[in-house]
């Protein structure tokens, strides 16, 4: 974006030959060069210093702008949720055998939401601006939340949680004995 | 350890690689689960073998000279051997059938052959002895075997005569053809039982009517037909064999134990038809002839074509020797010399000179207590001499005499030293040669009760023994070796009685002084390193004996106590087979039945382990108990309880008493209860926990299985009983579970995820029943699965058209048994396995009182290309190891099969979920696959048992194999998961390790530097 005070007639200009200097203000007329030279051979109207003749952008906050905020917050809430059909693409395509990358990318699915979850106060910051700042929040964590269920699911449908008994079967004491028993042939 | 879950995942990742390709899933599922044979560089490593014969029955040495090295034994186990007479090795062995088809009849040396009869006179064999080949073998006419020699003509020796029951027949040497055979006259009558050749024209055989007459038989040898016939009267004789012998120039010479007299009869001569008696009292021979000793003839015939010598000996009693010599006259009979007291009497030949060893006792003490020792022999003891002398006999002394006058050779005495804990000896071989200077040497061998052979030089020194009681092996156990001293420390420290009486401060102190020793003994340990390193390594011995045993770190090396036959106990260390002791037990019955019980091991460090035998007497049925330390052999001097009736059976209980000892029931044939150790705080305990002890008989000739319970005051109630009609079938083996056997998983993982749990009843016996009916369409084979608290029957297969005899294992969940199969003759394999189902009824306690619903069983057979002697299962310390099957086969190899091709899953159309639980595709041909071999070229003959036995590495377990041939070795059934490669490069390792750190900390400064150079830029 283009300074208004660079389009002025004394306007500031950068000045090749000075090594030291990386801009200096001219306020004496003239001997300008540059835009400014053009702009007094086309006509000698003085303008004061400052004045630019092109409008200058309106920088107050508009209604347009609340709009545009309300998007991005929207943007970083609903992320988590768009990820999802990728996510079960991902998933899709991977299948359930256990090797080296789905066991990578399930990492990847179970981790980002959490990771997500673990810096939700600093998200928060960023919907701060929001007025519907819980509502996203919320959406945010919900859609994290599926991305870690996805995950989950995926873990199950690979067999990586314990969930039957037989992952615990390795933890069953032999049951102690009750009646001592022995004997024989007859010898 | 190795986490259980990790071996899953993998085996599912696998599986699914295989998915398609289910023709290949067999072939890769075995590369990937083993691979069990050695590497070359492994041989010998981990394994051993001894290579034993039995006892010897017949032994002769290979010729008469001083440089001569080979003997050769022929034994009862049916085996032909030869031995290195400077080493002790075997050069060769030849293993024949065992019972009486291959027994050994007589083994006779002749130059280079070696003439055997074998199985009572059905084979006649001839070998060469020098690399043991086989120069013919011929099929003798049917009839039992009574004698042979050699018959020479024109004193070259050509011909073999062998004396059957109703017959004679003539072989040649060289080929095996037989010259002529001729029947015996009257052979129902007489008792033909000795046949003579003095190198003339006859053979004669001489026969007995018994208690009536003689009949002496002479041939001819050109054509075998009779050339003399007679008989002479003599009603005092009832055995030619056992009390006659021919003498001099065929003079029989007979001892009448009754009248104590030696009788005479030229064989040859006609005119004398009567035997002429010299009565003992005359040659001023002692007549007490010690009572119920039947007196015994010794002669010798050292060159068959020559007649036998005219002197003999004449045993009067079990240490009484008479060298007598018939005179020239035929008819008298001079004494030369009273040998009182010998042992054992030999004699031996070498070029012209005969000599006669004597084997006397040492001890000047033995000659006073002699009188004592006749009293102790009484007509009930053994044909042997095993009265045992009632002094300690530490040497016995043997001597040379000259044959002809009976004087003592100057400079032969050989002292052969007795082991206290050894047998008495029994037989004498002497290998005697001349010398360079024209004396005769001479080298023997020593056979004692205990079935050892010694061989001792000139002058007294031992050069080899053979213990061959190893040869026939009852049952054994192995034995932890004790902890050292430091390690003892360390751990008395951490006892239990430790820490009770002591503050905090003499702990500490007590802390601190055993690290002390630690160091110290690591520090010797280090500097004995450095020492030996400077050695050159053919000095370095790393010689076992009882003092330096110690347990290893992963309890590699253990003590194998071993209980032989012929009484003797052995304990061997697993690592080298070296025996470290040997214990003789004298009077223990050749059929006695023993039971080895271990009762206290060596974990109660200061009380020593403690190992009992039980000795059953067969025809008496009373039981002896012998305790010993299984460590040192060494007997315990501990109260044995008195046993006044027959022992049936006993139990080890878990209970222990004050000194860590597991306490032993004896049941008797009342039922009634003897416990050992029998103290105040076993009783107690014992009337506490009474209700809970029970125990089960099984008496196979009743067809009858019975259960009883422990009552409070020792006394039992029979509780259940189970007969199996005896005509029907009768009980061959039963086999519960072994105690010290450890199931990790409680149950199996199916393809879906979800357990079936396993049967797991500690209290459940497999019981093999045979049928009486031996025909192929009837016969059947039955096992029984009973619960022996409760006696119910949990299952029962019937094997139809199978028979015996049936090997089985009973371990887990599972029964594995072996059977030959009548109709499609080929062995079979069946495994049946038990499972409580996807439910576990109490997964806290197991009572076979409270288990209402019975398990289901699954059952799958297959066919196993070969018979096999025995079977045995792997077993390790926590049981997370998949199990193999040790199986033994009559080749000598021993098989490790993998339990996995015998499980009942097996599924005949192939899944998903039978895909994912690894379950191989059901084929009924079982693979014999050579590398599964442990015991690679080292076959073990005739393999009567194998013992397993944890080590303290999970992966590992020792595993013996005995039979004629004691192997012992380790398996890795999941392979070595636990222990770094014997392989493992650890130069490579450590210097990568180290290459990559000096890399790191130079990198390191070089980037220092350049950032300091970058900043001053």
């Amino acid at each position: 974006m283009a300074t208004p005070g660079g389009q002025g007639g004394g306007a500031l200009s950068t000045r090749g030959g000075a090594r030291r200097m990386k801009w200096a203000l001219e306020l004496t007329l003239g001997n300008a060069r540059g835009r400014g030279d053009r702009q007094s051979n086309q006509g000698d109207v003085m303008y004061p210093i400052g004045y630019s003749d092109k409008p200058v952008p309106d920088t107050s906050i508009q209604e347009s702008d609340k709009n545009l905020v309300e998007k991005r917050c929207w943007d970083v809430a609903l992320g988590p949720l768009k990820q999802i059909p990728m996510n079960l693409f991902i998933m899709y395509m991977s299948g359930n055998t256990i090797s080296i990358f789905p066991i990578m990318m399930v990492c990847m699915m179970a981790w980002r939401p959490i990771q997500a979850l673990m810096s939700m106060s600093a998200t928060f910051k960023l919907l701060e601006n929001s007025n519907q700042q819980w509502l996203q929040g919320l959406v945010y964590s919900v859609g994290n939340l599926l991305g870690s269920a996805l995950a989950i699911y995926k873990c199950q449908s690979m067999g990586l949680l314990p969930t039957h008994s037989s992952d615990w079967l390795a933890f069953i004491e032999p049951p102690v004995r009750m009646e001592i028993m022995g004997g024989g042939m007859v010898l | 350890m190795y986490p259980p879950s990790l071996v899953v995942t993998f085996t599912k990742k696998s599986s699914v690689k295989m998915a398609k390709l289910t023709s290949l899933f067999v072939i890769l599922l075995s590369f990937f689960c083993i691979s069990e044979a050695v590497f070359e560089d492994q041989v010998g490593k981990f394994d051993w073998r001894q290579q034993y014969v039995g006892k010897t029955l017949f032994a002769h040495f290979e010729s008469n000279t001083q440089s001569s090295k080979k003997m050769f034994v022929a034994t009862d186990k049916n085996i032909f051997a030869s031995f290195n007479s400077r080493t002790g090795d075997l050069l060769w062995r030849h293993v024949d059938k065992t019972g009486p088809e291959g027994t050994i009849d007589i083994l006779l040396l002749h130059g280079q052959d070696a003439l055997m009869v074998v199985g009572d006179g059905r084979l006649l064999r001839s070998w060469d002895t020098n690399i043991g080949g086989l120069n013919w073998e011929v099929v003798l006419d049917t009839g039992s075997f009574q004698a042979a020699c050699f018959v020479a003509i024109q004193d070259t020796v050509k011909l073999v005569a062998v004396l059957k029951k109703a017959a004679i027949s003539l072989h040649y040497l060289s080929n095996g053809h037989q010259k002529w055979v001729e029947n015996l006259p009257d052979s129902d009558a007489v008792q033909y039982q000795a046949v003579y050749s003095g190198g003339e024209e006859e053979v004669y055989v001489l026969g007995v009517v018994p208690n009536s007459h003689l009949t002496i038989i002479a041939y001819s040898l050109e054509d075998g037909e009779i050339i003399k016939q007679r008989s002479v009267e003599a009603s005092w004789l009832s055995s030619v064999e056992s009390s006659c012998v021919v003498v001099g120039q065929g003079v029989l010479m007979c001892v009448d134990p009754a009248t104590l007299a030696l009788y005479t009869l030229p064989i040859q001569a006609e005119e004398t038809p009567e035997f002429s008696q010299i009565l003992l009292q005359v040659l001023y021979l002692s007549p007490t002839v010690s009572p119920g000793f039947q007196p015994v003839l010794v002669s010798s015939q050292p060159h068959p074509a020559r007649s036998p010598l005219s002197e003999f000996f004449l045993q009067l009693g079990p240490d009484h020797h008479v060298l007598l010599q018939l005179n020239a006259d035929g008819y008298t009979i001079a004494p030369l010399r009273d040998f009182q007291p010998a042992f054992l009497v030999s004699f031996a030949t070498t070029g012209k000179k005969t000599v006669a060893a004597v084997m006397t006792p040492k001890n000047e003490t033995v000659s006073r207590h002699r009188v004592v020792s006749f009293i102790n022999y009484t007509a009930v003891s053994k044909p042997r001499w095993l009265s045992p002398l009632p002094f300690p006999l530490q040497a016995c002394a043997i001597n040379l005499f000259s044959v002809d006058s009976g004087r003592r050779l100057l400079d032969t005495t050989v002292l052969f030293p007795l082991e206290p804990n050894g047998g008495k000896p029994h037989m004498l071989y002497v290998h005697a040669f001349l010398k360079k200077d024209d004396s005769v040497g001479y080298r023997v061998l020593v056979q004692t009760q205990d079935h050892a052979l010694t061989f001792i030089q000139q002058p007294g020194r031992v050069v080899w023994t053979r213990e061959e009681a190893l040869a026939d092996v009852v049952t054994m156990e192995m034995v932890d070796l004790p902890l050292t001293g430091t390690q003892a420390e360390l751990e008395g420290e951490f006892g239990k009685k430790a820490g009770k009486e002591h503050g905090l401060f003499p702990m500490v102190l007590k802390r601190l002084s055993s690290q002390v020793t630690l160091l110290q003994a690591w520090l010797a340990h280090l500097w004995k390193l450095f020492y030996e390193a400077r050695k050159p390594r053919s000095q370095v011995k790393n010689e076992v004996t009882i003092e330096t045993l110690s347990r290893d770190e992963f309890n590699l090396q253990k003590m194998m106590v071993m209980v032989t036959a012929s009484g003797k106990l052995f304990g061997i260390d697993s690592k080298s087979g070296s025996i470290l002791w040997k214990h003789y037990l004298e009077n223990v019955q050749p059929n006695a039945a023993f039971k080895l019980i271990v009762q206290r091991t060596t974990a109660h460090f200061p009380h020593p382990p403690q190992c009992t035998l039980l000795i059953k007497d067969k025809d008496t049925g009373l039981a002896t108990l012998h305790v010993f330390n299984p460590i040192f052999g060494r007997k315990s001097h501990i109260a044995l309880p008195a046993l006044p009736r027959p022992i049936l059976q006993s139990l080890l209980l878990p209970v222990i008493d004050q000194d860590y000892a597991k306490v032993l029931l004896l049941v008797d044939d009342q039922y009634k209860v003897t416990a050992f150790p029998s103290t105040k705080n076993v009783l107690q305990q014992l009337q506490e926990m009474a209700s809970s002890i029970f125990f089960y008989l099984i008496r196979s000739e009743h067809g009858n299985l019975s259960g009883f319970r422990l009552r409070k005051d020792l006394s039992t109630e029979r509780i259940w009983e189970v007969v199996l009609p005896t005509e029907v079938q009768k009980i061959v083996a039963v086999k519960g579970k072994r105690p010290n056997e450890h199931v990790h998983s409680q149950g199996r993982v199916m393809g879906d995820r979800s357990v079936l749990y396993k049967y797991l009843n500690p209290n459940l016996l497999a019981v093999v029943t045979e049928s009486t009916d031996a025909h192929p369409e009837r016969a059947f084979v039955g096992v029984f699965l009973v619960d022996g608290v409760t006696g119910r029957i949990i299952h029962e297969a019937v094997q139809r058209k199978a028979r015996g005899p049936v090997h089985f294992v009973h371990s887990e969940n599972w029964v594995v048994y072996e059977y030959w199969n009548t109709k499609s003759r080929r062995n079979e394999f069946s495994v049946l396995e038990l499972f409580e189902g996807t439910e576990l009824y109490n997964s806290t306690v197991f009572s076979s009182l409270d288990r209402p619903h019975l398990p289901q069983v699954l059952q799958q057979t297959y066919i196993f290309p070969s018979p096999i002697t025995t079977m045995e299962a792997t077993l390790t310390e926590k049981g997370i190891t998949s199990r193999h099957l040790l199986v033994g086969l009559p080749s000598g190899a021993i098989l490790s099969l993998p339990k996995m091709f015998l499980d009942p899953r097996r599924p005949e159309v192939v899944t998903e979920h039978s895909r994912e639980e690894n379950l191989i595709p059901y084929a009924p041909e079982m693979p014999i696959r050579t590398e599964w071999f442990i015991n690679y070229n080292q076959t073990v003959a005739r393999v009567k048992g194998i013992y397993t036995a944890p080590s303290g590495l999970e992966s590992t377990c020792l595993v013996v194999a005995y039979g004629l041939d004691i192997y012992q070795t380790r398996v890795y059934p999941s392979k070595q998961f636990d222990v770094l490669k014997d392989d493992y490069d650890y130069v490579l390792i450590s210097s990568v390790l180290f290459a990559l750190f000096f890399a790191t900390m130079i990198s390191k400064r070089l980037a220092q530097v350049k950032l300091l150079n970058r900043a001053w830029r």
